[in-house]
């Protein structure tokens, strides 16, 4: 078993130590994006091929002071064709991983979705957004973030599936879960609360591996136990927080995930394909948020490699 | 513009005390009763078993205070002449009390003999954000599982509504999705531009709506700009208008347990404010929900 990779500085002294991965860049057509690129490259994370259109990626690159003259690049112009090229070098092995620029995320999961039938590889194609909160002593993630609309239980199995392979490779063999839901005592049984009944269900059937369903479906449960009447915020229960949060929705999953523009935690999110990850920053983060991405991103591919399960 | 709860008790107090009816009181209840009355928001009128009740409030501070006690042994009587009192006009408020969320929901929106008034009730959770000295509104986050585009609509003119009591006059909406662009997928991102529209048109009043919009956009000028989007309401918002309740729900719980923000609840769509109490809202944050009931008294609830 493989060192347990409990926060973001773990990531980071990993990530110098098993770099530099070869990283697919697609479309560095953005200063923000760019500066990450080359952030990763000096710290030693990466090794970029850079598949875009020559002129922008030149001009962005002058910019911000980056010579990308000695980088392997690939021209391409029509955002879909990167997005396939990218992802098609990645299943041929030529690359550990790939990172999304200034392309719209629903190209690469298309492009993702093409690769993965070819390989038949079975996977679900599900986002998976870490979070380090000050105070808990491990990642959390939340899933799926960035794909499945309204997926019912049959994908949420599929979703749950991606997250517990993903933090198995980050060193926790009996991951805990919640699966999260709206349900209050009024309005009847919500969709998300039955899914949790069959997840479960699965869970103690042994359906998912090695793995715990907590009983807790919202932050409520999970902080002040069920039943629990009165918030103390002084006296809240990090300890009870699980590894993996399974989010009802879309809206759901981007809209919590995304908090750290105003809350005290850090945020990291990929997609984890049979052959190696994909890190699929959001248009709004900074470089630095997407640098660690990319660390994450190199650990991943660098345990995926190693094949540790 | 009410900036703080400090403020908002401070208002409510100037306006003197509300009867506020609470039925099948319980113990843990008499501590807030207490905090509330001894800031001069309420008088309370305990609906229960008249001798232990007494025996509740002995050694509390309540028992120097104000307060009426209606002995009513039976809980379902109990909770219904409470909610007489307020259709009587002999009292002002209903709070919780020892029923449960549904018990007493049931009992509110009763057609003949409840306090419901219009289509639909919502629920709104107000956020204090000290730092940037301003309230902030998520809705609904409690009583809508999912909202049609028309009950959004209302859910949406409850939060503006309410902001006018909280006297912000043209508040600033975000009605959230997952993404800033309309997606024929995502429902969400549909409702949001037709409410956003609807606002364009000053079918709002003075509310500016802007949507869909994503967390990032709502909460950040800097990265909403950085996906190209200009508008007066990111990184200002004052409403969050959530597309479901599970996002909605659980959108104020991250709130209040990630961010340790202080948090209070209004229930709109009702004659009179109707206080529940919802496990993630510390004693003292009730004592505010408690002033913004009283504050919607004044405005004559919610007059939905």
């Amino acid at each position: 078993m493989e060192s347990m990779i409990r926060s973001l500085q773990d990531v980071s002294s990993l990530a110098r130590e098993k770099g530099p991965k070869k990283l697919a860049v697609l479309a560095p057509d953005d200063e923000e994006f760019m500066l990450a690129i080359k952030t990763s490259q000096h710290k030693g994370y990466i090794n970029p091929v850079l598949i875009g259109n020559t002129e922008n990626m030149k001009r962005v690159a002058e910019k911000i002071e980056f010579d990308i003259s000695g980088f392997e690049t690939i021209i391409g112009n029509d955002r879909q064709a990167i997005a396939d090229l990218g992802l098609s070098i990645l299943f041929s092995g030529n690359t550990a991983m790939v990172s999304k620029g200034q392309i719209p995320t629903s190209y690469i999961y298309r492009s993702i979705i093409r690769e993965e039938n070819k390989a038949g590889s079975g996977m679900t194609i599900s986002v998976i957004t870490f979070w380090e909160i000050p105070g808990v002593d491990h990642l959390v993630a939340f899933t799926d973030t960035g794909v499945s609309i309204k997926p019912d239980v049959k994908m949420k199995t599929e979703i749950l599936k991606n997250a517990l392979f993903v933090y198995r490779l980050l060193g926790y063999p009996k991951p805990r879960v919640a699966v999260l839901s709206g349900q209050r005592e009024i309005g009847g049984t919500l969709a998300s609360y039955q899914a949790y009944q069959s997840l479960r269900e699965a869970a103690a059937a042994g359906g998912f591996g090695d793995c715990e369903i907590t009983d807790a479906t919202s932050f409520t449960e999970i902080f002040l136990g069920r039943g629990g009447r009165t918030a103390d915020y002084g006296n809240i229960h990090l300890d009870r927080m699980p590894h993996i949060l399974l989010v009802p929705y879309l809206d759901t999953g981007n809209i919590i995930c995304k908090l750290d523009f105003f809350l005290d935690v850090t945020r990291c999110s990929l997609v984890a394909t049979s052959r190696g990850p994909v890190c699929i920053p959001a248009r709004s983060d900074s470089s630095d948020n997407i640098v660690e991405q990319l660390a994450m991103s190199v650990v991943l591919a660098d345990r995926m490699r190693q094949g540790v399960k | 513009m009410l900036t703080s709860f400090k403020e908002i008790i401070d208002t409510v107090r100037q306006e003197g005390a509300k009867r506020l009816a609470i039925p099948s009181v319980e113990k843990r209840d008499i501590a807030l009763l207490s905090m509330a009355a001894g800031a001069g928001l309420i008088i309370p009128c305990l609906l229960g078993n008249g001798k232990v009740i007494e025996g509740m409030i002995k050694k509390t501070a309540l028992k120097s205070l104000d307060y009426e006690i209606i002995d009513q042994k039976d809980r379902g009587r109990a909770l219904s002449t409470a909610i007489g009192l307020i259709r009587a006009n002999r009292a002002d408020m209903l709070m919780q009390g020892g029923h449960d969320h549904q018990t007493l929901m049931d009992a509110v929106t009763d057609e003949k003999n409840g306090l419901k008034k219009g289509k639909l009730m919502s629920h709104i959770s107000v956020f204090q954000l000290p730092k940037q000295k301003k309230l902030i509104f998520v809705t609904d986050t409690f009583i809508n599982n999912g909202p049609t585009l028309a009950e959004k609509q209302m859910i949406l003119e409850h939060a503006i509504r309410f902001a006018a009591i909280m006297k912000i006059d043209a508040p600033k909406v975000a009605v959230l999705a997952a993404i800033e662009q309309i997606n024929l997928n995502i429902p969400s991102t549909l409702d949001a531009a037709i409410l956003s529209k609807m606002s364009e048109r000053k079918q709002f009043g003075k509310a500016i709506v802007e949507g869909p919009i994503d967390i990032d956009c709502a909460l950040s000028q800097a990265a909403a700009a950085r996906k190209g989007l200009q508008s007066p309401v990111t990184g200002n918002v004052d409403i969050y208008l959530a597309p479901e309740i599970d996002t909605g729900h659980l959108l104020a719980e991250a709130l209040a347990f990630f961010g340790k923000l202080e948090f209070a609840g209004a229930i709109m769509g009702t004659t009179n404010p109707v206080i529940m109490h919802l496990p993630f809202v510390s004693d003292e944050s009730m004592v505010v929900e408690i002033a913004i009931a009283a504050l919607m008294c004044k405005k004559g609830g919610d007059n939905a």
